[in-house]
């Protein structure tokens, strides 16, 4: 019998010597491994940068839900390709349900932030590196909790909130909807750390330019006193902001070879003409369908017409209004040289030399906005003497008159249109237009708009008439719906209401 | 020559049949005629001890051989009335003990060294006296492949009277009768009769028994007879299997074994069919079988690199039972295939060659309009706009100018007829040369296949090459090496989908001509009067260039050590290394891939490199023994696997011309790299318990690691216990005598699934750079959501079984039932966003598998030249889910666009699921009094209020169950007759009772007038006036058409005739050419079905959760061929 024992050891040990459990660890080789990342300081920058890229990947598809829906842009209707219909059409028209995959998209997009955003923080204290710069990042990652939640409430109203990162899938069904209240109370109490922690703008090294800084987080934070109708705190925080200005010329505001100037209170940032996975593609999704490299200078190039200016948009501009022609255009000359009567954005549109390769960077917060957000909350709070000062440098280098002996209501609303016009397509209206109106308000505002679209369609439908449905806007609208797959894996999660 | 298995196996049988070991046989035969030149050897040496108490024949064999080296051979009849025999011997020489058990028995014994046959005594009497009356008569037996049969017995009928043949096949038999009749026998064969009719001279070819219960068959590591097997396997028989054209192994097993399903998804050449074993039993990991090729697992598919004229057996275990000993990956069940090896002294040089046209018949083809039908459609599409939201009807000079006369239209191009190849050939050339002469046997073979598409400029070419050597290299090693090398070379074309080749000239412009005036290709079809504008696909099939290239080289190479009289050790180390590369380059005069981009475009190449290296060491101890009626045999084994594969590419958009296809042409570049690798370890140990060859038991256990799982959860544990009954060898059961053999058997077993990819156990993050200051600065975010407890998907299957032989062993039947449930599924499920991911692979869920499945073969013989031969088996599953998880109710995958599937409990996964057409609105009245519809007019879809709220809304909650992909049962059906040296063979096979969703007819039925329209799109709704067929909606919009609804399931239950084989044999005529075989095959001969679409095997979608969907594929051509098979 030792004999066979023998024998057989001999011949197992032949393959044993690469035995065990180590010979079953396969790691993959080509990425990183997570859970023994985030220990110093280089990896966790790295881990913030990964965050900040994530804002690129929200901000692309951000216009969908908050420009595309309002009365600013409407949608190059495609005869032939009616694919887009259940999800960019819905939105255009109204037709929006819980099954709608761009709000889906939407949802589930800051949900995904919010995810890296909570791992760096929870790995912070654990990780080696020097406290102020754990503050630092801590400032910067809970800026950006803040500004993902604040999408979310406004959006979708009560949200589940997470503030950890979740480690198995069993504890993801546990969560329920917070009420709006509870999730302002994080968006204020993480504004409040970032205002603590995070370095003004001047005192930031270049080679960090375009970062987080305090400005933003007090920006942001106005903002937020703005919505929730807390107009004494939000004059007296965005006052603190300092060392920025308005840009001499409109144009430069957007001027990729202008990047973070002084009226840029924070941008997104891109890169044109490199494979690296930096560039913007904003206007290639904008610039109108089928015009073979007529409006882009680049052969047979097609944009997707989704997100082209309303006939009431283009309206609205004073006779005069340097900013009309650096925002949009009223059409092309088609390769044929033929005039072709279809609108679109020209904010975003720099010249870059390699096709599909723009770098507009996208501006989140700029002075402008702080000065009008003021112009807002000290009319608000004490009527509107004080707003003059804030709202009229930007009616001058428009080229139009200054305000001047109106009434606090019609100060209210020519601010209202000063932001429509002075902050057009860069994803405001939504969230103004909401801010300012009651549900019921927004309804009869944009039922009307509807109507004027469907009598007065902006581009050709080629016969195709529109749904009874069709642009009809009810109040509970206001707040999206909870996607249903979320629902679907969450039976605890409620439907806003309206929706079913 | 060690005793072994298949040798004992003979003792018991009831007639003789065949083994696997005829040739050995042979040799043992051969010496009766020789045996008075037998030198001094073992049975004259070896002297025994033994003491028999009132034992049967039977058991003093048993004796005998338990305590010698002797095997001990005989028909089971001849000692069935013998009487028991007792006695003690010390001391004596073996043929001293025969003497004395065999002498009041008319039986007599012949001795060749270890080798000893018992025979009827006046057998060797007749062979000693010679008595010269009557004629003498003279000739050779060979078998079918023309090899000479030495040992054949040679008898007049109705005496026992007869010769065997000498080491040539020859014989000569005297004092025969001119009207005698003789009997040819031979084990393994046909027993064949010849009337004398004054002939001298009687060649006879002997035709190989298929399918013995005593044929011994390939279980996971190791052999078994067929008849001792107690789970569930099949054995395809390639012997049955008729000569075809076929370019991939897979093809091999359709129709052929019931509970295994191989469909035909595509026509694209080479490639490999999809296999399912007894239904799908996972929704999240994969479903395909584990494929073993000469003992060396290779993996969840065959490849295409695979000759199967190289293929010797194929044997298919379904149970958890057989399939446990391979772990892991037993659970879709395995598909064993052994390679050719050299028949013991067989030399012989075999070739085969086999030429073929292939055409898909015009039957199978796609109707789509004409140029004149469609111009007619873009021009009443047109005038139905207009009547109906203008309410007006408009002059003939108000149409637009571009669709006004349609009868004018100048072409009528029919693009499918364009791309299709007119009789693309077929051909197919082996050679093999096989020596089994000497201790070491070896092979050597050569192959080259070259398959023309259907489709133009498609194609695939093999080259292969095989060399074997195996044999025992002394007394106690053994040793094999088998070594195969092989080149395939494909021509590729994005075939399959909507926006595949075949798609593109279904909806491509009728009214555009192929050529331009001059000739040139004209290169861009449509892109007027509203249709949309696409690359010619002729010229897309010419011009843009797609090559896959694989090489492959694999060893396989054991060592077995005999020790210890009953032990045997066997190491054995198989590699693959696969070398694969792509090329794929798209000029710039094609218009672009997608609509409306006419050329020229920027040319574009990618090119792929990828390698796959498999390397699988195995260790398996033995041990074998016999005590009385008690046989055991357990084996115990270790097993290590490892396979890394290795990627490079390159793509590159852009170049300053056509025709340097080279990545540094390319204005922009990108290179891209990666690494993945896989590894497993298993103990695995069996035990089989034979008693009396009446109650038979196997029990199996096997550990397992792999590096796929979660550190917890490392290892699984993989048991498996089955149980026979041999009712026939019960002496109740001995007055039956139809019944030659009847076994009951039952098993239990688990398996487990690995197939879930790498690294799919830890959580890894993705790079996602950002900028500062405008410069680049890496970042990394998270890449999944990983549940570290991921664990082994198992499966628990039972299964209850029946053999029945009988008649003579003419008719055979086997009838099985079986529960498979399978839990803890590797499943890709929903979590809720807020991880961070909308999906993980968790271990959730459940699903049940069960099902009957039932073979009958019978096989007689009607006169001396006429045979008949059938299979028949048909197999019935029913899939369930039973569990999805607490949470997740149900499953939903696919488009609202395209087709929905759900997976629900209480139903099989991947139901069909839709909005359900109850008609189509006729009038303005009818839309405004049925369920609300936003948007519907007259002649669009009436859906059914799924969810009976008075409205159908725009999204999935009015959808309901519309068609189940699954059928009732599939089946297949051989039928074979030989009349003297013809033999015809057909297969047939089917499926009844499933549906499919015709995808394809959403972009076909497009009434935009975007895209060609099917032919029968003529009978649309037009009016109420003009309801059409009832089919067709209206063109007027485009919604509440083509959503996921019931308008396009269709029926898709069909049967084949799959193959007709009509063969000749040659007489054998020279010293040189042994035998040669020419034949005639029609395969995919002809297709009864309903189903509209060209092949209702298909799925185009290769996930589980979305079965039933046709999106158009490579049509599957009909092929004619001729072929021979010449040996020398």
């Amino acid at each position: 019998m030792k004999y066979i024992i023998k024998i057989a050891c001999i011949a197992f040990g032949l393959t044993l010597m690469s035995c065990g459990d180590s010979f079953l660890d396969k790691v993959n080789p080509t990425q990183l491994t997570a859970g023994t990342y985030y220990q110093n300081q280089a990896q966790v920058q790295s881990a913030v940068n990964g965050i900040y890229s994530q804002l690129q990947d929200l901000t692309s598809i951000q216009w969908i839900n908050t420009e595309y829906i309002s009365d600013n842009t409407s949608l190059h209707f495609n005869v032939g390709d009616r694919g887009q219909g259940p999800s960019l059409e819905a939105i255009e028209y109204f037709q929006i349900n819980s099954g709608t995959s761009n709000i889906t998209n939407w949802y589930n997009q800051l949900y995904r932030g919010l995810t890296n955003i909570n791992i760096v923080l929870s790995k912070l204290e654990g990780a080696t590196m020097d406290n102020a710069l754990k503050l630092d990042f801590e400032g910067q990652c809970k800026f950006m909790r803040a500004y993902y939640y604040f999408q979310l409430v406004q959006c979708f109203g009560d949200v589940i909130i997470v503030k950890e990162p979740i480690g198995t899938p069993a504890e993801a069904y546990n969560f329920k909807r917070s009420p709006v209240a509870d999730v302002y109370t994080l968006i204020e109490s993480d504004l409040k750390t970032a205002i603590t922690s995070l370095p003004d703008r001047a005192s930031i090294a270049v080679n960090q330019k375009g970062r987080i800084s305090k400005g933003a987080a007090l920006a942001l934070l106005g903002k937020v006193y703005l919505t929730k109708k807390q107009y004494a705190e939000a004059v007296t925080t965005l006052k603190q902001i300092s060392g920025y200005s308005l840009m001499p010329k409109y144009a430069d505001v957007f001027d990729p070879q202008q990047k973070n100037n002084v009226e840029s209170v924070f941008e997104v940032q891109y890169q044109a003409n490199t494979d690296i996975g930096e560039w913007s593609g904003f206007i290639y999704n904008f610039y109108p369908r089928e015009s073979y490299g007529a409006v882009i200078k680049f052969t047979n190039a097609n944009g997707g017409g989704w997100n082209i200016p309303t006939r009431d948009i283009i309206a609205a501009y004073e006779a005069g209004d340097l900013r009309k022609a650096v925002s949009l255009a009223e059409g092309y000359n088609n390769n044929s040289g033929v005039w072709t009567p279809i609108p679109f954005i020209t904010k975003f549109y720099h010249a870059h030399t390699v096709v599909n390769r723009p770098g507009d960077n996208w501006p989140i917060l700029r002075y402008a906005d702080v000065l009008l957000m003021l112009a807002e909350a000290s009319n608000e709070a004490t009527g509107p003497a004080d707003g003059y000062a804030y709202v009229n440098p930007i009616r001058v280098r428009a080229g139009l008159a200054p305000l001047a002996g109106l009434d606090k209501a019609s100060f209210r609303t020519a601010v209202l249109k000063e932001r429509r016009i002075e902050l057009a397509f860069e994803n405001h209206r939504w969230y103004d237009l909401k801010r300012t109106m009651s549900p019921t308000e927004l309804a009869t505002f944009l039922n009307a708009h509807g109507a004027f679209e469907k009598s007065n369609p902006t581009t050709n439908r080629g016969g195709i008439p529109f749904s009874a449905g069709d642009y009809v806007f009810e109040a509970y609208e206001a707040l999206f719906p909870i996607p249903a797959s979320e629902i679907l894996v969450n039976k605890d999660l409620t439907q806003n209401p309206g929706y079913k | 020559m060690k005793k072994n298995d298949p040798m004992q196996s003979h003792r018991r049988c009831p007639m003789l049949q065949k083994m696997v070991t005829i040739m050995k046989l042979t040799t043992v035969l051969l010496f009766l005629t020789l045996f008075q030149v037998s030198a001094k050897s073992y049975s004259q040496e070896t002297r025994l001890n033994l003491k028999f108490d009132k034992e049967t024949l039977e058991n003093v064999f048993s004796k005998i051989e338990a305590n010698s080296e002797f095997s001990i051979f005989y028909k089971n009849d001849l000692i069935k009335n013998s009487r028991e025999v007792s006695g003690e011997f010390k001391d004596v020489l073996v043929s001293n003990i025969l003497d004395q058990v065999l002498k009041s028995e008319n039986l007599s014994y012949t001795i060749k060294d270890k080798l000893i046959m018992i025979v009827p005594t006046e057998y060797i009497a007749i062979e000693n006296t010679t008595q010269q009356q009557g004629k003498k008569i003279s000739g050779k037996v060979t078998d079918t492949s023309g090899a000479a049969l030495p040992g054949v017995s040679v008898v007049i009928q109705g005496t026992t009277a007869g010769v065997i043949t000498d080491n040539d096949g020859k014989y000569s038999i005297s004092n025969v009768s001119e009207n005698a009749i003789l009997r040819f026998s031979f084990v393994g064969m046909k027993m064949q009769e010849v009337a004398v009719k004054g002939n001298s001279n009687i060649e006879v070819i002997l035709q190989e028994e298929t399918i013995g219960i005593d044929e011994v068959v390939a279980i996971g590591y190791g052999t078994k007879r067929k008849r001792d097997i107690t789970s569930a396997v099949s054995v395809v028989n390639i012997g049955d299997i008729p000569e075809m054209p076929i370019s991939n192994a897979s093809r091999l097993l359709q129709g052929q074994a019931p509970g295994v399903v191989v469909r035909q998804r595509t026509g694209t050449p080479g490639e490999q069919m999809n296999v399912t074993i007894r239904g799908v039993g996972s929704l999240g990991a994969g479903s395909d079988p584990l494929y073993v090729i000469d003992g060396f697992a290779v993996g969840n598919s065959i490849g295409q690199n695979l000759n199967p004229s190289d293929i010797q057996s194929i044997t298919i275990l379904k149970d958890a039972a057989s399939t446990a000993i391979y772990g892991a990956r037993g659970s879709n069940g395995v598909v064993l295939i052994t390679t050719k090896n050299a028949k013991e002294g067989e030399l012989s040089i075999t070739a085969t060659a086999n030429f073929g046209i292939q055409n898909l018949p015009t039957s199978r083809r796609v109707k789509m309009m004409n140029g004149v039908e469609f111009a007619t459609f873009l021009q009443e599409s047109w005038i139905d706009k207009q009547r109906y939201f203008n309410k007006k009807e408009p002059t003939i000079d108000e149409i637009p100018l571009g669709i006004r006369y349609p009868e004018q239209t100048q072409y009528s191009t029919n693009w499918l007829d364009e791309i299709l190849q007119q009789n693309s050939g077929f051909q197919d050339y082996n050679v093999t040369i096989a020596s089994g002469k000497g201790k070491l046997k070896s092979l050597v073979s050569a192959g080259y296949l070259n398959q023309e598409g259907a489709v133009k400029y498609t194609g695939f070419q093999r080259f292969n090459v095989r060399a074997n050597v195996t044999g025992d290299f002394n007394d106690y090693i053994s040793v094999g090496l088998n070594t195969v090398g092989s080149f395939t070379s494909e021509r590729y074309a994005g075939t399959n989908s909507r926006d595949g080749i075949i798609g593109k000239a279904l909806y491509a412009d009728p009214r555009s001509p192929v050529y331009n005036a001059d000739g040139t290709l004209n290169a861009y079809v449509g892109g007027k009067d509203g249709v949309f504008g696409a690359a010619n696909p002729l010229m897309e099939l010419q011009q843009h260039k797609r090559i896959k290239e694989v090489t492959n080289l694999t060893t396989n190479a054991f060592i077995q050590i005999t020790f210890l009289k009953d032990f045997k050790f066997k190491s054995s180390f198989n590699a693959s290394i696969d070398s694969w590369r792509r090329n794929e380059f798209r000029p710039s005069t094609l218009a672009g891939g997608g609509f409306n981009s006419p050329p020229p475009q920027n040319a574009t190449l990618a090119e792929y490199y990828d390698q796959f290296i498999n390397i699988a060491a195995d260790q398996l101890l033995s041990y074998n023994k016999t005590i009385g009626s008690h046989k055991i045999e357990g084996q115990l084994g270790y097993s290590a696997q490892q396979s890394r594969s290795r990627n490079i590419t390159g793509t590159g958009n852009k170049f300053p011309n056509n025709d340097i296809q080279f990545l540094q042409q390319a204005e922009t570049k990108a290179p891209t790299s990666s690494e993945s690798a896989w590894s497993m370890l298993a103990y695995f140990a069996r035990l089989n318990y034979d008693y009396k060859n009446k109650y038979l038991l196997s029990a199996t256990y096997r550990r397992e690691g792999s590096s796929r799982f979660g550190k917890n959860n490392l290892w699984g544990d993989f048991p498996s216990v089955s149980a026979g009954w041999r009712l026939t060898e019960e002496s109740f059961m001995k007055g039956i005598s139809w019944v030659n053999d009847l076994k009951l058997r039952g098993s239990f077993g688990v398996t487990g699934n690995n197939s879930i990819g790498e690294y799919n156990n830890a959580a890894t993050l993705a790079a996602a750079g950002y900028l500062y200051n405008d410069t680049f600065s890496p970042g990394v975010v998270l890449n999944s959501f990983v549940n570290n407890n991921i664990g082994w998907e198992q499966s628990n299957q039972v299964d209850i079984g029946l053999d029945l032989s009988a008649f003579d062993s003419k008719l055979t039947f086997t009838a099985e039932y079986y529960k498979k449930i399978t839990n803890d599924m590797l499943l890709s499920v929903s979590v809720p966003v807020i991880t961070g991911f909308t999906s993980t692979l968790t271990n959730v869920g459940k699903v049940q598998n069960t099902g009957f499945e039932f073979a009958v073969g019978y096989k007689t013989k009607i006169t001396n030249d006429l045979s008949f031969n059938s299979n028949f088996n048909i197999s019935f599953n029913r899939n369930k889910v039973l569990e999805i998880d607490g949470k997740n109710k149900e499953l939903w995958t696919g488009s609202f666009y395209g087709v929905q599937n759900r997976s629900v409990i209480g139903r099989p996964i991947g139901m069909i699921t839709g909005f359900k057409v109850i008609g189509i609105l006729q009038t303005d009245a009818e839309v405004a009094s049925s369920p609300k519809q936003d948007g519907a007019i007259p002649g669009v879809y009436k859906y059914f209020d799924g969810d009976g709220d008075g409205k159908i809304s725009y999204d999935t909650k009015d959808m309901v169950e519309i068609g189940n992909p699954y059928p009732a049962f599939n089946w297949g059906l051989t039928l074979g007759a030989d009349y003297k040296r013809f033999d015809i063979n057909l297969l047939f096979m089917g499926a009844q009772n499933y549906d499919i969703m015709r995808d394809i007819e959403k972009t076909v039925m497009n009434m935009d007038g975007v895209f060609n329209i099917l032919q029968s799109g003529v009978n649309r709704f037009r009016s109420a006036e003009q309801p059409g067929d009832g089919r067709g909606a209206t063109s007027n919009t485009w919604k509440w058409e083509r959503e996921s609804n019931s308008r396009y399931v269709y029926d898709a239950s069909h049967m084949w005739i799959k193959t007709l084989t009509i063969g000749y044999n040659l007489p054998a005529n020279s010293k040189i050419l042994k035998s040669s075989r020419f034949y005639f095959n029609v395969d995919n001969l002809l297709l009864v079905t309903n189903y509209p679409g060209t092949n209702p095997e298909i799925n185009t979608s290769g996930d589980n959760r979305q079965p039933g969907r046709d999106d158009e594929a490579y049509p599957i051509p009909r092929t004619f061929s001729v072929g021979a098979i010449i040996k020398f």
